[in-house]
């Protein structure tokens, strides 16, 4: 305690800023009053300087000394409010016998609490020490791994290299003597195209004719009215839509027009019409009501179902099947050189697959020589290790770096609270949190995570699970690994000013 | 909300049958023969013919009378003269039997009969066709019963058994049963409708009515809307999941008072009946009622409002209410049916809730957060979760094993606890409640009789019939802290889902045929010895929480005022609860729905109302949960609280910037407590609403009748919280034009001249509130971390000068929890100041209030000729005292009178 005079709440560092023999000017410098207004319990300054030991201004600080445990600052909102804030009980001045001055005790506490600390950090520093050696060996040890890999690798891309020569080589043949069987294909399927063209054109011509009532080679909306094929949508009225569908914008159509753009969305409807697609159709109709009368529970808007069913109405069409090379048939010379090229095919497909394993292995021992295991590597051993601990209603499962998951005990599957996301501890202390995030998503809600609180202790052992918010968990997590005698020594002083 | 869970009035029996009903002239007829006037009563017969054109209307006898009751007030009752069976009236609503004023006979010739009350007011009774006639002071017709002819009344029957063949019942055989007498269906549930037809219906007319308004709880505007082409106003308490906005579509409240209001007059029909209740409305103003037809009834003249009550059952019982100003109606409705008790301080505070806190340290920590973040709260909340697997009465033994600590606690900082206590009691074997219950008969029945068996929260569960004296007891005495450990005096309670909410229940409620109690009274057996749901089922959640009520007041030998939430909203429902506008969700929507709920609630008496703050569904973002919290700050019941898959957002959990808004817009709630404390005590006194619509001061402002997203706090505050999203400006309605009204803006006490509209330009930590010149207003600013620690602090006076640099205002004082203001242990003092003095004088200075809580500052604002010197004049001492005149806004300010609240004092200025 010191014997410095200073007003009520003023901390002794700020002592110097009121002096009784001068007039008071605010810290912001905005306003000087005589000094006798200091603690007069009423607020002049609008830093709240003027009232440092009452409760007069709102954004006022009260500094207890607590002499035996830590000085505080405390809102002067909490002078004289009945409630003991400061153990001195300085800030219950105006009914003294309020408060108890319990600093003594609790200094004592605090004193001793940082010396259970000092000691756990103490003998826990031991056992991190051999984490930092096992930690710092096994990174050692994927390093060799690595390099070994990036060997295999080197091997693995020069067998490619060869196999994928052979083939090319190989391939070349093959297509040379299959070009023979190609270009007769294509001449087959060039006929028949234009066959079929031919059909359309000469079919479409057909109905143009019929549906031009008038013969003047033009289609007009009018005389589209009448045609049921017209009528997309079944509901006995050729609409706007409907027209517009397949007229375009235009008015009429002309014959070129309609054999050309018309004619080949109006087929499917016009057949369909005829009956000529109407393969099983009562069946079929019967299935589609059922389906129909169920999903009507599900969706009230009716409408959207209706328009639904009438594209499954449509007649697809129905994809020519283009036969697979392989299914033909060659002459044995042919074949010959054809299974040689498969087999080269064959290998160098292998040989490719191996050297994207061997990358693939790589890229992991990659990920974990990055992964952050600690400024000494203290956490590494600690990559996959997996703790369980259980509560009234669940078993939770911490893989380290990997996962967390819960459990219910009445059975259910699994639940992934998060995914390893990042160390996220503030500032200096980045090592004592870690986020797992992105597990599996709530009900009206965010993905699960979990924060994972590490403190220090002789094993490593998940001492709570909480969800302090929804999908949001709280995991705390003792482990040797975050004991520091040194850290532990500096809080120690800390406490003891 | 899934409509389909909700009847149209095409699948309500009754109002399918009833809304067409109009006939040419009414059939009932005033037997003139048989008026007597008796003290206050006049008594008589009514009859109806049994027309050809109106076979609905049988030929039958009723019994009518009309009282005069005190304040300008008239009671209908009509009832069959002889029922088979006693028809239900509503037993709770009304604040004792009211009081009666004289009524005489003027006249009985023509064909009509004249009354008059003591105040002047007529009462014209034409005999037939049977219509009344209310007259105000002026002798101008203010309220009509009956003018359109729409008075009904379904005479009980008998059901006639199907073997009954009786050949000479003709009369009975020829009439022809409607479908859905004995039996109505809606979806997958069957109304067996026991007692057949049974529904009353009556038309009231408001001649130079401009607007009605009141029958909450609706989610539309505060005016209401002529519902010709729709569906009318629904009043039949329900919890709708995901209710909609700007509907009439009945919700948790059904309070059946109207007023009408015209710049001539305003005037109020209460419509006393606890059956499901259908409310249309005509406005011959309205753009949507047919020329022709405005013509045809008003002859041209456009202000006029017809309204219509259809109820299933009952009698008709009906208040008119002559006013004939806004706040004079408004007064005689809680005359009716009693005013909101002055609440525990703590309750006007902020409240922190959320469904749910999970455990004792997840209670600590938000207890604490509040501190750490210098944010005031006054009480944490727990919901359903907080029981041992909803057994209310209990604790969940894992997750709260400490409830006495908890609370501890909390009191250690003058905070409360609220816990909710449900009417759903779970079937459990060895619950004792359950077991009592099932023992002593204290459960509704179904009917057949069994004990009805209902589905919510805790699964099977079953409603206790507090329409049981018995069973209302017994859940009082529930609540005694020995019977519910862990809780004390600083334990409150809210009482939720008292609809009832009845998950597999027809409209999410209890079936209409189940039974409740009825005293036992000789020759009553079969249908008159129970009343069934439908006759009371608005009233139910009243009927519990007059129980809760009367259990807090038990618990504590009656020395400390409860504090009860409830969401289940009848008449009289303020005497015992505060009412919160139930499962909103975080839209913008709901916070401006907020505001028109909550001043048609106050209008119905019910002024301690309040939305949950950030929306219970959904996740506020910043702006809206900022917009939200300013809002709530001046809102009567000012509680965050959200839904349990929703994500947390107590205030510290947003960016540092937007807890900094939240925690300013909780400080200037703080630093108004006392005035709202004072408002309240003043509804105690003068039953008007706390939270007003404009018309209520401002009554012949025309432009002022449909405003309601702005309002005012008792007579001096003006508020228009920011209700739209990305506001850069928002319309403000000053009103007071014609009486040179002068506003302050409460932030820069820069003055603004009543004008109508103008535009306030916002930001986000703007909340526009403006300050009547002409008036003064209690402050604290002294904001600590709960009312109650502030119980000590100084006052600051802001005085807003009217034109004549004149203002007035009140304040109220007292221990804040306890009922010795009854006792006179109260300050109450009227603060006036004039030019050259202001005067602080208790009104009763026989009640006393040792308070140590004195005057730190006096703010002046619109001050033009600043006087030169003050001194403050108390107890036989005069001290000079310090000014400071800012000019910029011309705020004189008094620093440090140091005058008591205790005692009279004065201040004097000279030149």
């Amino acid at each position: 305690q010191s014997d410095v005079p200073r007003p009520r709440g003023v901390s002794l560092s700020k002592a110097s800023l009121y002096s009784p023999t001068k007039d008071f000017t605010c810290f912001d410098g905005t306003v000087t009053i005589p000094f006798n207004y200091v603690n007069d319990d009423y607020c002049d300054c609008f830093d709240g300087s003027d009232e440092p030991g009452t409760s007069a201004c709102l954004n006022g600080v009260f500094h207890c000394t607590n002499a035996g445990h830590r000085p505080e600052n405390i809102p002067s909102s909490r002078v004289n409010d009945g409630v003991c804030d400061c153990c001195d009980g300085t800030d219950e001045y105006a009914q003294p016998e309020t408060c108890k001055n319990t600093c003594e005790e609790m200094g004592r506490e605090a004193r001793a609490e940082a010396q259970r600390l000092a000691d756990l950090h103490k003998a826990g520093n031991h056992l991190r020490l051999e984490l930092i050696e096992k930690g710092k060996k096994k990174r050692n040890e994927l390093a060799e791994q690595l390099s070994q890999l990036e060997k295999d690798k080197t091997e693995a891309i020069k067998i490619k290299e060869e196999k994928e020569s052979l083939k090319n080589q190989l391939e070349a043949k093959e297509n040379e003597v299959l070009q023979v069987y190609r270009d007769a294909e294509e001449k087959e399927r060039k006929r028949k195209a234009e066959e079929e063209k031919e059909a359309l054109i000469k079919e479409g011509t057909e109905y143009f004719s019929m549906f031009d009532t008038n013969d003047d080679n033009v289609l007009t909306v009018d005389e589209v009215k009448v045609v049921n094929a017209f009528d997309k949508n079944k509901d006995g009225e050729v609409d706007q839509e409907e027209i517009q569908y397949f007229l375009g914008t235009n008015e009429s159509v002309d014959k070129e027009t309609f054999l050309s753009t018309t004619w080949p969305m109006l087929k499917p409807f016009a057949m369909s019409e005829q009956g000529v697609f109407q393969r099983g159709v009562e069946n079929e109709e019967l299935d589609d009501q059922d389906t129909d009368e169920a999903t009507r529970d599900i969706e009230t808007d009716e409408g959207d179902n209706e328009e639904e069913n009438a594209e499954d109405d449509l007649p697809q069409d129905v994809d020519q099947e283009v036969e697979p090379e392989s299914s033909r048939i060659y002459d044995d010379e042919t074949q010959k050189i054809v299974d040689e090229a498969s087999e080269a095919r064959r290998q160098w497909t292998d040989a490719e697959r191996a050297v994207r394993e061997i990358e693939s292995n790589i890229r992991n021992f990659q990920q974990n020589l990055e992964k952050d295991y600690g400024l000494q590597q203290e956490y590494a051993t600690l990559d996959g290790q997996c703790l369980e601990y259980e509560d009234k209603e669940y078993v939770y499962k911490l893989c380290l770096f990997q996962k967390v998951t819960q459990k219910s005990k009445n059975g259910g599957a699994e639940v992934g609270l998060g995914n390893w996301g990042e160390w996220a501890g503030e500032d200096n202390k980045k090592y004592s949190v870690m986020k797992y995030t992105n597990g599996i998503a709530c009900w009206n809600g965010p993905n699960r995570m979990t924060t994972v609180n590490i403190h220090c202790g002789l094993e490593t052992k998940m001492l709570s699970v909480s969800e302090p918010y929804r999908c949001e968990y709280n995991i705390e997590l003792a482990t040797p690994a975050a004991c520091d005698d040194s850290n532990a020594s500096q809080q120690q002083s800390h406490d003891e000013l | 909300v899934d409509r389909n869970n909700f009847k149209t009035c095409d699948q309500s029996g009754f109002c399918k049958r009833l809304r067409p009903f109009k006939p040419e002239k009414s059939q009932y007829t005033l037997n003139l023969d048989t008026v007597i006037v008796h003290g206050n009563v006049l008594s008589a017969e009514v009859t109806t013919a049994n027309t050809e054109a109106e076979k609905k209307v049988p030929l039958w006898k009723y019994s009518l009378t009309l009282s005069a009751l005190v304040d300008g007030t008239f009671r209908i009752q009509v009832d069959e003269a002889d029922p088979i069976y006693p028809r239900y009236r509503t037993q709770l609503a009304l604040d004792g039997e009211p009081k009666a004023d004289g009524l005489q006979l003027v006249s009985k010739e023509g064909g009509k009969v004249t009354l008059t009350n003591t105040q002047g007011h007529k009462v014209l009774i034409t005999a037939e066709p049977l219509k009344f006639e209310f007259l105000d002071q002026n002798g101008d017709v203010a309220v009509v019963i009956n003018e359109n002819s729409q008075l009904l009344i379904e005479p009980l029957r008998l059901k006639r058994e199907k073997n009954d063949e009786d050949e000479e019942n003709a009369e009975n055989a020829v009439e022809v049963e409607e479908e859905g007498t004995w039996g109505e269906n809606f979806k997958s549930h069957h109304d067996s409708k026991p007692r057949g037809n049974e529904a009353v219906s009556l038309d009231v007319s408001f001649p130079d009515a401009d607007q009605i308004y009141g029958i909450p709880e609706h989610t539309d505007k505060f005016a209401l809307r002529t519902t010709t082409s729709g569906e009318p106003y629904r009043l039949y308490n329900l919890d709708v999941f995901e209710y909609e906005l700007d509907s009439r579509m009945a919700i948790y409240g059904a309070v059946p008072v109207l007023y009408a209001h015209g710049s001539k007059r305003t005037v109020g029909v209460f419509w006393h009946n606890s059956a499901e209740t259908w409310v249309d409305v005509v406005n011959y103003a309205d753009g949507t009622v047919v020329s022709s037809l405005v013509n045809l009834v008003t002859g041209g003249h456009k202000r006029r409002v017809d309204a219509r009550f259809i109820s299933e059952s009952g009698i008709v019982d009906v208040f008119v209410m002559l006013g004939n100003k806004p706040a004079d109606v408004f007064r005689q409705y809680t005359k009716l049916t009693g005013v909101t008790p002055l609440p525990p301080k703590f309750s006007l505070a902020y409240h922190q809730s959320r469904w749910n806190y999970v455990d004792e340290a997840d209670v600590r920590g938000v207890d604490e957060n509040f501190d750490v973040h210098d944010i005031p709260a006054d009480v944490i909340w727990l919901d359903i979760e907080y029981t041992d697997r909803k057994k209310y009465f209990t604790w969940d033994s894992e997750k709260f094993r400490h409830p006495a600590e908890m609370v501890a606690n909390l009191t250690a900082k003058g905070r409360r606890l609220v816990v909710i206590i449900d009417p759903h009691i779970k079937r459990e074997a060895g619950y004792f409640l359950h077991e009592d219950a099932t023992e002593q008969g204290l459960y509704v029945k179904d009917k057949d009789g069994n004990i009805y068996e209902g589905w919510c929260w805790p699964g099977s569960s079953s409603y206790l019939d507090f329409f049981n004296p018995a069973a209302s007891k017994y859940y009082s005495e529930r609540y005694r802290f020995e019977n519910f450990p862990g809780t004390s005096k600083d334990v409150h309670i809210w009482n939720d889902m008292n609809e009832p909410s009845v998950f597999n229940g027809p409209e999410i409620t209890m079936p209409k045929d189940c039974r409740h109690y009825k005293p036992p009274q000789d020759g009553q057996d079969g249908l008159a010895s129970y009343w069934e749901h439908r006759h009371i089922h608005n009233e139910y959640g009243l009927w519990q929480i007059r129980a809760t009520n009367e259990g807090m007041l038990e618990r504590a030998d009656h020395k400390y005022r409860p504090f009860i939430l409830t969401r289940s909203t009848f008449a009289g429902t303020q005497r015992y609860a505060a009412v919160w506008t139930g499962d909103n969700a975080a839209e913008w929507g709901f916070l401006q729905a907020s505001v028109p709920m909550c001043l048609s609630l106050a209008a119905a008496g019910v002024s301690f109302c309040g939305s949950d703050v950030g929306g219970f569904f959904k996740y506020p973002e910043p702006e809206l949960m900022t917009r939200w919290y300013q809002a709530g700050a001046y809102q009567a019941f000012f509680r965050a609280h959200s839904h349990i898959e929703t994500k947390r957002r107590e205030p510290w959990l947003y960016e540092p910037s937007t807890t900094a808004l939240l925690r300013d817009a909780v400080r200037r709630r703080y630093a108004l407590l006392d005035f709202w404390y004072t408002l309240f005590y003043e509804h105690t006194l003068d039953g008007t609403p706390v939270t007003r619509p404009y018309f209520q001061e401002y009554p012949n402002e025309e432009e002022t009748y449909t405003i309601d997203d702005q309002y005012l706090l008792g007579d001096k505050l003006l508020v228009r919280p920011v209700l739209e999203a990305g506001a850069k400006s928002v319309k403000v309605y000053l009103p007071g034009r014609d009486t040179n009204t002068l506003w302050y803006d409460v932030d820069s006490y820069q003055m603004h001249k009543a004008n109508g509209y103008f535009n306030q330009e916002v930001n986000i930590a703007k909340i526009p509130v403006y300050q009547r010149g002409g008036s003064v207003v209690p402050r604290r600013e002294r904001v600590r971390r709960s009312s109650t620690l502030m119980a000590n602090d100084p006052f600051t006076l802001v005085v807003a000068l009217d034109a004549n640099n004149t203002a007035q205002g009140s304040l109220y004082i007292d221990d804040g929890e306890t009922y010795e203001y009854k006792n006179n242990k109260y300050i109450y003092a009227k603060i006036s100041y004039e030019p050259k003095q202001m005067t602080y004088t208790l009104v009763n200075p026989s009640a006393q209030f040792s308070s140590r809580a004195w005057i730190e500052r006096i703010v002046i604002a619109g001050i033009r000729a600043a006087p030169r010197t003050a001194r403050l004049h108390h107890g036989g001492r005069s001290t000079a005292l310090q000014m400071t005149l800012h000019r910029g806004n011309d705020v004189l300010v008094i620093r440090k009178p140091g005058a008591p609240v205790s005692e009279d004092w004065s201040i004097q200025f000279a030149e």
